[in-house]
């Protein structure tokens, strides 16, 4: 079997739609070690792109780098490219706070702020723009909406975020990312942290976003990037292995390792 | 009968032995460990109860009045706390108001912004300042802080709040150079380090990626500190201001160096004026009388109450933001 890492065939074939992201040779170091080598892959703009793979392999830090949150740590850097609609984000002349309000992220466990349910997404959008209370008022419902918790804190909206339940606190968390009114989100795990009622709340919610956001998902969980993704990346000890399809990767993969971890034959 | 069989009597005999050494070993141990920790208590009622014991007589001549009485006067033997009482909280409280903003800037400055070589050091002069024994600081804020006040700082304010109402009493009069002022700026310099070190550990208990989602919606640094690090860390704050108050308001040598030590109520920061430490301390070899010495320990007692107080405050404080972070 040959190896096929080129950009041009980590595209997956049934994907037309114009690319969001494009990583081109990017290689990423944890100060001397480097953590991803020569990553080149393209993902398509309103879809769920999964990446999966052993711990380690790489997976987290390829979506820390995609909105440079890396950066609040010394001794880490990437090189290559990243283009969003074409403009490389890795660019010094990146300003980061308007590349991050674009590409949201959610993490593996719940972080409200310490501040009320309405404060935790009011928050996020009066840092770049200026809305009246009433403006304010329906972005937040819509938010919640969105985040299929309205129903649930419609009546508390000034209780502490920290108040609510795990799962909870994780939509409230997606609630947040989506009242920026961001292009991307990323997601690292967003329910390993959960209970499975909840995490099927979220997979419904992730599947609902993607009409109108490009969605990038890490997860250990490899039946959850089958049920949610439409593409998926399978990425081990740093390399990408293989991009394409996921019924595909899952159905009929074209790489042997790829074969091996989705049969839990390691990893 | 084999070896082992026979064997076992001694064996058992032994075992019970060591048993008994150990259970004997274990209770002095335990009874010592419990004495020491008891002393602790009575030598804290010991304090109490002389402290009561000793200020008795002014606290049964004056009654209530001891605390609301200005003057306080050995000739006639007339006294009241107001002055030292007045001049403690009013030195600590501006030495709170200096040391906070700068302890929480240093803080904000270790743990976010300042870049790895330069962190270390830093850290380490803050932490420094508070090894400085307090003799030094009172005679460094004596013979350099006070004429330097004295000669540059105190009448370019004095002539800067000159008309304006209500800043020209609090920055009226001659310029002394001791005085409010001057001992506020010793006990903020002293109680930095206080500051600094508690806010740093507390912002460190904020969970990086707490820090990295407010980031991740586009924060800049100020904006993760003020709406987040700092809301998520208050409570843990406010007892490390509190610690440092408790030792501002009974911080005695250096005090006593530069407040100018005057029984009197001023409303300007610039007046001479006393704490309650720094009075015990300059009239205690001099307190000829029983009731002028038990006057000095009803000072010592007031000023135990409040510290007592604030620090049970802070403790307080300091343990609900332990139980959250446990959580």
């Amino acid at each position: 079997m040959k190896p096929m890492l080129s950009t041009e065939l980590n595209t997956p074939e049934a994907v037309v739609d114009k690319a969001k992201i494009e990583v081109k040779n990017l290689n990423f170091y944890y100060g001397q070690s480097k953590a991803l080598k020569d990553i080149s892959l393209s993902l398509p703009e309103r879809s769920v792109t999964a990446f999966i793979g052993p711990s380690g392999c790489g997976k987290s830090t390829l979506l820390r780098v995609f909105n440079r949150i890396y950066e609040l740590y010394p001794k880490q850097s990437a090189e290559g490219q990243v283009l969003l609609d074409g403009h490389n984000i890795l660019d010094r002349s990146q300003d980061l706070n308007l590349l991050r309000t674009k590409i949201g992220m959610v993490f593996q466990k719940p972080t409200p702020f310490p501040m009320s349910i309405y404060e935790n997404i009011a928050f996020g959008v009066r840092l770049y723009e200026k809305i009246s209370k009433s403006e304010m008022d329906g972005r937040v419902e819509q938010a919640l909406k969105r985040a299929a918790l309205w129903t649930e804190v419609k009546d508390k909206l000034n209780a502490s975020g920290l108040s609510l339940s795990g799962g909870q606190q994780q939509r409230l968390c997606i609630a947040r990312t989506v009242a920026v009114k961001p292009e991307v989100i990323l997601l690292d795990e967003p329910a390993s942290a959960l209970d499975p009622l909840s995490t099927a709340k979220i997979e419904e919610l992730i599947d609902e976003l993607q009409a109108d956001y490009t969605i990038v998902i890490v997860t250990h969980n490899m039946q959850q990037a089958a049920r949610v993704s439409r593409q998926t990346a399978f990425m081990y000890l740093g390399e990408l292995v293989e991009f394409d399809r996921t019924e595909k990767i899952f159905t009929s993969p074209r790489e042997k390792r790829t074969q091996d971890y989705i049969t839990g034959r390691f990893g | 009968m084999s070896a082992v069989q026979e064997a076992l009597p001694a064996i058992k005999g032994s075992r019970d032995a060591t048993v008994r050494r150990f259970a004997l070993t274990d209770t002095i141990f335990h009874a010592a460990t419990r004495a020491a920790a008891i002393l602790v208590l009575v030598l804290l009622g010991g304090v109490a109860i002389s402290l009561f014991a000793g200020s008795w007589q002014a606290l049964s001549t004056f009654g209530f009045s001891f605390l609301t009485t200005e003057s306080w006067n050995p000739v006639t033997e007339k006294f009241g706390a107001l002055a030292p009482i007045y001049g403690t909280i009013i030195t600590s409280a501006v030495a709170i108001l200096i040391a906070v903003p700068l302890g929480i800037g240093i803080a904000i400055f270790l743990t976010e912004l300042c870049p790895r070589p330069l962190r270390r050091p830093i850290g380490m002069a803050v932490e420094l300042l508070a090894g400085i024994p307090s003799i030094i600081y009172g005679i460094w804020g004596l013979f350099v802080l006070a004429p330097f006040l004295q000669t540059t700082v105190q009448p370019y304010i004095i002539w800067l709040f000159h008309g304006v109402p209500g800043l020209n009493n609090l920055f009226a009069g001659p310029p002394y150079g001791i005085g409010l002022l001057t001992s506020a700026m010793i006990l903020a310099i002293m109680i930095l380090p206080f500051i600094t070190s508690i806010t740093k550990d507390v912002f460190d208990t904020v969970p990086s990626v707490l820090k990295e989602s407010a980031y991740g919606i586009g924060c800049t640094t100020w904006e993760v500190t003020r709406r987040v690090v700092i809301p998520y860390t208050r409570i843990g704050i406010m007892g490390g201001v509190m610690l440092a108050l408790g030792r501002a308001l009974g911080e005695t040598m250096a005090v006593t160096f530069v407040i100018g030590n005057a029984h009197r109520i001023s409303t300007s920061l610039f007046a001479p004026a006393t704490t309650i430490s720094a009075t015990i301390a300059n009239e205690f070899t001099e307190a000829v009388g029983d009731l002028y010495t038990s006057s000095l320990v009803a000072l010592g007692l007031i000023l135990f109450v409040i510290t007592f107080l604030i620090l049970a405050i802070a403790r307080y404080m300091l343990m609900r933001i332990d139980a959250r972070t446990g959580a």
